[in-house]
């Protein structure tokens, strides 16, 4: 399994738009892919359950990959993460 | 009149259009094949996807990036997983299954405490209602061939309707709830049109095809107007039109009096994202860039590089234009959740600013780090605000250049021209300004506190607000005083506060020889076309004739007139 701690930079937080990426981006991969954030723990592939969890700026996320070629998926996730969703 | 709130400006004429729905009757009846009805489910839910990427195929940029996104939550299976078990395991019709199954996740955004989020609500309730319709062989309302010069009204309008909209014949949009932040009012101001949001019981009080003007500014909405309302609102149009025909000659145009003075006018902004309006206005350069957006609003303090991040991004978009950073301003009105500052009886003379920073370094130096190491990538000044006494600038530059040795020693390369300069917001720093400019590099005056801590008036305070003025005369002298320290050391002297772009006001800057003017972005354009208007040496003589007066009411009026008389 590979763990990492991330921070969401954009100003209004895990909004529709950078939600939806990162589900685009989980979707692509086979395994498991699950973010925990304010004490719940939804699937990062749903970008409806992404966007329940209503993070905002700077809340601390974990994800959590676990399965087929979960190494890719993380690494995927926090360049993600870093370029702000390309906002 | 009826009012609500303007979030886009412009005047609208025309006649209503009510967007009213159909509401659907609903039942909790059962059906005997749960299977069949599951399968229609599934078919209408297809069907209104399948509209949806019809509507998307017209759209591009923005508009589009919001309509993929609202399809993306439509096609998630947690959006419809309740109302399947409800049809598969209960055996519910399907229109009472999506009801209770969508209000599910309704309620999960209808409770948080964020506006956007909120919006997913909307949403979430507009697909709700598609869904429904579909399933009843309702169909949608045909928003794209609307008559002329319509004026949209009702009491929401959603994303996908949004999304369907021919702009082309519409010149005005009232709805009855919304925010500025629903999609309707963000499409309404990138295309320009007028918008009021907030208006109760709209729906009640305006007919189909009513003549309508509107306000988007003030978001006053005239319902029937009488002709002579509609010429005024016909003239102010046209007003407006002009006026910004007129103003964007002077984006490129120097800041300069007709005598060949040239000072400069800069922007003053709170977050990176402003900068593309200080460029949209011709900005000289940033004259305040707070730093305080990175601090409040946050959960912890932000790290070094978040501030770096920030940093650079402006002096980046500043293209090699002079941005003038102010260090840490909280205190005072502005408190900060993780950094317990506890309750003053003072908090204006309390601890704040500045104060914080020499009492707690290393606060100070994140901040400091992250600034030299964003100034290899434009022209950085640092200001320091609140200060009140030259210690307070001996402390702080001892403070920097610990930074600067940490860094060299690190091997981290940094801008060793970097300005750094000081705010002049308190009555004691305006009197030793000939003194505090042998040790800096620059003043900004900081009107708005200047004037509260000279008068002893508390700006909010309404008992008391006529007595805060920049119009009295131990204000301007006190900025007298502090032009002319700096020219003094040959420094030069800025103004971050609301007098500088006050086109009464500037006759006095330019004779008192103000080298730099910040203000808001969409006030830079007028600041310029005023300065351009101005002759140095009559508003040197201005200036000698104000001094002689007494009383705030005299030199307000003086400064009235004149301008009257160069407008």
């Amino acid at each position: 399994m590979q763990s990492k701690v991330l921070k969401i930079e954009n100003e209004t937080g895990l909004h529709a738009r950078p939600a939806t990426e990162l589900a685009k981006i989980a979707m692509k991969y086979p395994c498991d892919i699950k973010l925990i954030a304010n004490g719940k723990t939804v699937d990062a592939k749903s970008p409806l359950m992404i966007m329940s969890a209503g993070i905002k700026q700077r809340t601390e996320i974990e994800i959590k990959c676990n399965g087929e070629k979960e190494e890719e998926a993380i690494n995927e996730i926090e360049e993600a993460f870093k370029n702000n969703f390309g906002e | 009149m009826l009012k609500g709130k303007g979030i886009s400006i412009g005047i609208g004429i025309g006649n209503a259009k009510l967007l009213k729905k159909e509401e659907v009757e609903i039942t909790d009846f059962k059906v005997e094949n749960k299977e069949n009805e599951l399968k229609y489910f599934k078919k209408c839910l297809e069907e209104v996807i399948e509209d949806t990427k019809n509507v998307i195929e017209k759209l591009s940029g923005t508009e589009a990036d919001i309509m993929n996104a609202y399809l993306m939550l439509l096609q998630d299976e947690n959006l419809y997983k309740e109302t399947e078990k409800l049809i598969k395991e209960d055996g519910y019709n399907s229109a009472y299954a999506t009801k209770i199954g969508f209000e599910g996740v309704e309620k999960i955004f209808k409770n948080m405490d964020d506006e956007y989020m909120k919006e997913r609500f909307s949403d979430i309730e507009d697909m709700k209602k598609r869904v429904i319709n579909k399933i009843a062989n309702i169909s949608e309302l045909d928003l794209s061939n609307l008559p002329e010069n319509t004026i949209l009204v009702g009491k929401d309008i959603s994303t996908s309707d949004t999304a369907k909209l021919n702009l082309k014949n519409i010149v005005g949009i009232i709805i009855e709830n919304g925010s500025e932040n629903s999609h309707v009012s963000i499409m309404a101001r990138t295309h320009e049109i007028p918008a009021i949001v907030g208006v109760k019981d709209i729906l009640k009080e305006i007919n189909e095809n009513n003549r309508l003007a509107i306000n988007g500014e003030t978001g006053e909405i005239y319902n029937n107007p009488t002709q002579e309302q509609i010429d005024e609102l016909k003239n102010l149009q046209k007003k407006l039109m002009e006026e910004k025909q007129d103003l964007i000659k002077y984006k490129d145009k120097g800041s300069i009096t007709k005598d060949g003075f040239k000072v400069e006018v800069y922007a003053n902004i709170g977050t990176p994202k402003d900068m593309i309006k200080a460029m949209e206005n011709g900005a000289e350069g940033i004259g305040l860039f707070r730093s305080e957006f990175l601090y409040m609003d946050s959960d912890s303090m932000p790290t070094e590089e978040e501030q770096f991040n920030a940093y650079k991004n402006v002096l980046e978009n500043a293209k090699g234009r002079q941005v003038i950073i102010r260090t840490l301003d909280i205190g005072g009105d502005k408190n900060l959740k993780y950094l317990n500052l506890g309750k003053e009886d003072n908090p204006f003379l309390g601890y704040r600013a500045i104060r914080i920073c020499l009492k707690e370094p290393e606060i100070f130096k994140i901040q400091l780090r992250a600034l030299y190491k964003a100034s290899n990538y434009g022209k950085l000044s640092i200001m320091l605000p609140m200060i009140s006494s030259i210690n307070e600038i001996r402390k702080a530059k001892e403070i920097i250049e610990e930074v600067k040795k940490e860094l060299k020693l690190e091997g981290t390369k940094f801008d060793n021209n970097v300005k750094v300069g000081i705010m002049i917001e308190i009555p004691s720093a305006a009197i030793m300004a000939e003194e505090l400019a042998k040790e800096c590099d620059f003043f900004s005056i900081g009107t708005n506190d200047l004037i509260q801590y000279t008068l002893a008036v508390e700006r909010g305070n309404e008992k008391i607000s006529g007595l805060y003025t920049k119009f009295n005369p131990a204000v301007i002298k006190l900025i007298k005083m502090t032009i002319e320290g700096a020219h003094k050391s040959n420094i030069f002297c800025g103004m971050c506060g609301e007098a500088a772009c006050d086109e009464r006001f500037i006759p006095i800057l330019i004779g008192l020889g103000l080298d730099e003017f910040s203000m808001n972005p969409t006030r830079i354009l007028s600041a310029r076309k005023m300065i351009r208007k101005l002759d140095k040496k009559e508003c040197e003589k201005i200036v000698e004739e104000i001094l002689k007066m007494n009383t705030s009411e005299e030199i307000k009026e003086k400064l009235t007139e004149y301008v009257k008389k160069i407008n």
